[in-house]
């Protein structure tokens, strides 16, 4: 019988050390077998979270519930979360077998079940045969395995990861990434997962919630997260986004047109509170400007400008322009221009033209007006 | 650039300084450089040395039998301190108390100095740490004779427990003079020594592998019992056979708070030296001692394995 609760539930949770509020209200709700991570930079309160959930910290106030059950009062060992730290914290002393049975043997399995389970979880992290290596003798990749085997065999209601994957480097990463997400499926598992890896929230969740200063800023769903960002901040952590600052001098609904430096460029909002005159901000994708030689006309984008190349950096499958307008104010605006051996480079100091259209400019109350 | 001008950015003194031992070190020839480091070596090499020649001497003492006619050592080789040292049944009581009080006092002290060691490196208030990093290092600037005394002034028949308990008009108690509080002075003896020493092995296991632990399922016994006490074990080794060895050799403690009741081996060995002056005798115990005290310890890290003393396992 699968329950109907949520698994995790968070009302108003908040912590604070000292004068610190590392933790700021925070709610969400987790429905079973889903995957949410939560995003955000270093120091925003995400391990924080993470450890009052596994019972390592009480909120200062809020309640947690899991399976719908209040568990302030429920120590971590009779909580079933299954964690894997930022440093993995593995037991040095024990085989990776020993590791993996260790929440067996204090859950008080039928001890003749243990081994039959520690090869099953073995199996499923690949590696099979490697029971018997202490900690020390495995890679980083392997050791991360382990953690994660240890984590979750004795089945528990709920995953949690804090960035165990930010020590490895880029392509193990990105290679334990897509493990996780295939072990997490093959066992349907609730987890929560933390990063202020933006790819990796992307690549791992169905939902993501981003954190800055202890407080929710958006939760949505990867895709949403990504085209609808719903504040300046959202869109600036994801992707690489140029920022502009200007006022609104004309608001029709969605579309606003507005004055940065001397030019009106046309965009959109979400906020229907933004009034005529208003300072606001704008946020790009890189992904979303086209870049031309200087010259070359270009009717079909509804935001077009002048510029000068400030830089320009290969990364192989596509070139990353930073390209300076003199119209708005000197204000860098960062293009992706994707297969450029295809037709051309343009150089430092070369004059191009960019361009974009209005759905892609997102226009945004200023935050400290 | 005329002398009058005052540079405007002068390397501080201690570069200087440096500099000029630098270039004074660039005198030893290159081809050396590889031995460099062994130098460093030497004087801890000289001063073992210096104590192994104190050790053929005093071998050598303990081979020669005492002329008691002359007062001096004969010079003909024989066996006979160790035999009288060895048949006595005085030195063998004195052997075992030294052994026994050895292992009560490891114990106790091991028991004491964890949690001490544990808060110390775990708590999160720095008040509660640097009073018990006062409190650890305040013993080491009053020294164990003084110490000692201080035992005495407490416990002593017109001490302040006594001077206490009379006032309650009950019989004084004989607090003094007895094992146990020879056992006491050493257990507070060195109780710092073995808090300085498993420190580090504290520190070295990180937060998390506890919390893991939690985590995973066990409450804090079964943590400390699975987690704690196996990570911890070199550190307590080490400071049980610090604890161990100090004991066994100790000779203030058994000295002043025994009374001349509670002697230890080192007690024997002063007797033999300067009380009954046969250096011969004092020699044997010497060496007895000594002989117990390294088969000791090199069966204990012969069981423990040689990753006690030099960590050979990195730590992920
Ligand atoms: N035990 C603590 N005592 C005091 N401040 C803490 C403690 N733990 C975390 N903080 C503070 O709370 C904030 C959030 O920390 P943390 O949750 O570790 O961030 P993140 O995991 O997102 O990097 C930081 O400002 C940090 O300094
Ligand atoms: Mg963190």
């Amino acid at each position: 019988m699968t329950s109907p609760l949520p698994v995790v539930e968070l009302r108003d949770v908040s912590k604070s050390f000292g004068n610190v509020r590392a933790v700021k209200n925070v709610s969400f709700t987790l429905p079973r077998g889903s995957v949410l991570t939560i995003l955000g930079p270093s120091g925003c309160g995400k391990t924080t979270l993470l450890r009052m959930i596994a019972g390592f910290d009480a909120p200062t106030s809020g309640e947690i519930f899991i399976q719908g059950q209040p568990v302030s009062s429920v120590p971590p060992y009779q909580r079933s979360i299954g964690m894997v730290f930022q440093k993995l914290a593995l037991f040095p002393h024990m085989t990776a077998a020993e590791n993996i049975a260790y929440p067996l043997k204090m859950r008080r399995y039928d001890p003749a079940t243990i081994p039959g389970r520690v090869e099953r979880y073995l199996q499923i992290v690949q590696l099979s045969g490697m029971g018997t290596r202490r900690i020390h003798e495995l890679s980083g990749g392997q050791q991360q395995r382990v953690a994660i085997a240890r984590a979750l065999s004795f089945s528990p209601d709920l995953l949690l990861l804090d960035e165990p994957l930010s020590a490895l480097d880029k392509k193990l990463r990105e290679e334990m990434q897509l493990e996780f997400r295939r072990i997490q499926q093959e066992l349907a598992v609730t987890t929560i997962n933390v990063t202020h890896d933006q790819r990796e929230a992307l690549v791992m969740s169905d939902e993501i919630i981003v954190m800055s200063d202890g407080a929710v800023q958006q939760a949505a769903d990867p895709v949403r997260l990504y085209r609808e960002p719903s504040s300046r901040f959202v869109a600036s952590f994801i992707g690489l986004t140029s920022l502009l600052t200007g006022r609104a001098t004309k608001i029709q609904a969605m579309d606003v047109a507005i004055q940065v430096g001397n030019m009106v460029l046309k965009g959109r909002t979400a906020d229907e509170t933004i009034q005529n005159g208003a300072w606001v901000e704008c946020a790009l994708r890189a992904e979303q400007v086209r870049i031309f030689p200087a010259g070359k006309g270009f009717a079909e984008f509804d935001n077009a400008l002048e510029g000068v190349v400030d830089q320009q950096i290969f990364e192989g499958d596509r070139m990353v322009y930073q390209v300076r307008c003199p119209a708005l104010g000197d204000a860098p605006i960062f293009v992706f221009d994707h297969d450029p051996a295809h037709h051309q480079f343009h150089q430092k100091d070369d004059s191009v033209r960019i361009g974009w259209n209005a759905q892609d400019l997102l226009v945004y109350a200023c935050s400290d007006a | 650039m005329s002398s009058s001008d005052t540079p405007s950015f002068q390397y501080p003194l201690s570069w200087r300084i440096l500099d000029r031992a630098e270039s004074v070190a660039g005198l030893w020839p290159g081809r050396w450089s590889s031995l460099t480091g062994y130098l460093f070596l030497v004087p801890a090499l000289l001063l073992v040395f210096v104590l192994v020649i104190g050790l053929v001497y005093i071998f050598d003492y303990s081979l020669h039998e005492l002329d008691l006619s002359t007062y001096r050592l004969k010079d003909a080789f024989s066996l006979v301190n160790y035999q009288a040292a060895l048949k006595s049944v005085t030195y063998r009581i004195v052997v075992l108390r030294s052994l026994g009080a050895s292992a009560i006092v490891t114990l106790i002290t091991m028991v004491l100095a964890f949690p001490y060691a544990y808060v110390m490196v775990r708590t999160r208030s720095s008040f509660t740490r640097k009073f018990l990093l006062i409190s650890l290092f305040l013993p080491f600037f009053i020294g164990q004779v003084v110490r000692a005394y201080g035992w005495l002034i407490i416990l002593g028949k017109e001490g302040l427990l006594n001077t206490f308990i009379t006032s309650l008009g009950l019989p004084p108690v004989k607090l003094i003079y007895n094992y146990p509080a020879v056992i006491l002075g050493l257990v507070q003896y060195m109780l710092p020594f073995a808090v300085l020493l498993l420190a580090p092995a504290v520190t070295s296991i990180s937060e998390d592998i506890e919390l893991a632990s939690e985590g995973l399922g066990a409450n804090w016994v079964q943590t400390f019992r699975h987690v704690v006490l196996p990570l911890a074990r070199p550190g307590l080794i080490g400071a049980g056979v610090v604890v161990f060895t100090l004991t066994l050799t100790d000779f203030a403690m058994p000295e002043i708070l025994g009374g001349g009741t509670t002697d230890f081996i080192a007690n024997s060995i002063y007797d033999g030296f300067f009380q009954i002056s046969n250096p011969g005798l004092g020699a044997a115990l010497s060496m007895i001692l000594v002989t117990l005290g390294s088969v000791i310890v090199t069966v204990v890290f012969f069981l423990a394995g040689t990753g006690t003393l030099v960590s050979t396992e990195g730590t992920p």
